[in-house]
């Protein structure tokens, strides 16, 4: 399955924009599991994942070509 | 389902003075207007750890953060009788002392208006994918977060 990998603010100074191919992981959940073991510094982290430009609240299933988006706390304004 | 017309906010540098002073002068023909409600966030300058900030550096995931802007919008309108509502937030480096937020909402009498305007704020503040960059007058950085 490929996946569309975007990270912002803090993340994205450890995790760069990139495509990759995963195979097992059926929906969001798994996919943090999967982050986290690749980038170690995200499980001390606070961050949300973005599903196709969706803010996921709730396990969601993934599907091929996705693209899902990193996001620390936000601080605009 | 509503139509759907998404419009931008975002401007490249900081938000001047000038195009906020247009912005108002814009709605001398809307005479059914009686009250004006601005807010107008500055980047601050402050000092952490005995370094002070020399500038905000914002980024934004921008699609989304347009697409939670327009529901924000959708629901204030619902909720509040409003003229008009403009909402400016910038991206890229701000320096301190430099707006980066401008919200203009307008009503016939004040108290939607003031009550709107904050409340996008709040919204804009807590929902909006955008980040600051703390940028210290010796170029390390931090990144801002909202509590």
């Amino acid at each position: 399955m490929k996946i569309e990998l975007i990270s912002f603010g803090k993340i994205s100074e450890f995790i760069n924009n990139q495509n990759i191919e995963v195979d097992g992981i059926a929906d969001t959940d798994a996919f943090k599991q999967y982050l986290e073991n690749q980038f170690p510094p995200l499980k001390s982290m606070k961050y949300k994942l973005a599903l196709n430009k969706n803010i996921v609240q709730e396990n969601t299933e993934i599907t091929n070509n996705s693209t899902i988006a990193i996001m620390p706390p936000f601080s605009g304004g | 389902m509503s139509e759907k017309k998404i419009k931008n906010i975002f401007v490249d540098g900081p938000i001047e003075p000038a195009f906020i002073a247009d912005s108002i002068a814009k709605h001398n023909s809307q005479t059914a207007i009686g009250g004006h409600s601005i807010f107008m966030g500055q980047v601050r300058k402050d000092e952490i750890e005995g370094k002070f900030v020399a500038a905000i550096d914002y980024t934004a995931y921008e699609d989304l953060a347009l697409e939670k802007m327009h529901q924000i919008r959708e629901d204030i309108f619902e909720k509040y009788p409003l003229n008009c509502m403009h909402i400016y937030h910038s991206l890229g480096r701000i320096k301190a002392g430099e707006i980066c937020l401008f919200v203009f909402t307008s009503s016939a009498h004040r108290k939607p208006a003031m009550a709107a305007c904050n409340e996008v704020v709040d919204r804009l503040k807590a929902e909006l994918p955008i980040w600051g960059k703390e940028i210290f007058e010796d170029e390390t950085h931090q990144w801002k977060e909202n509590i």
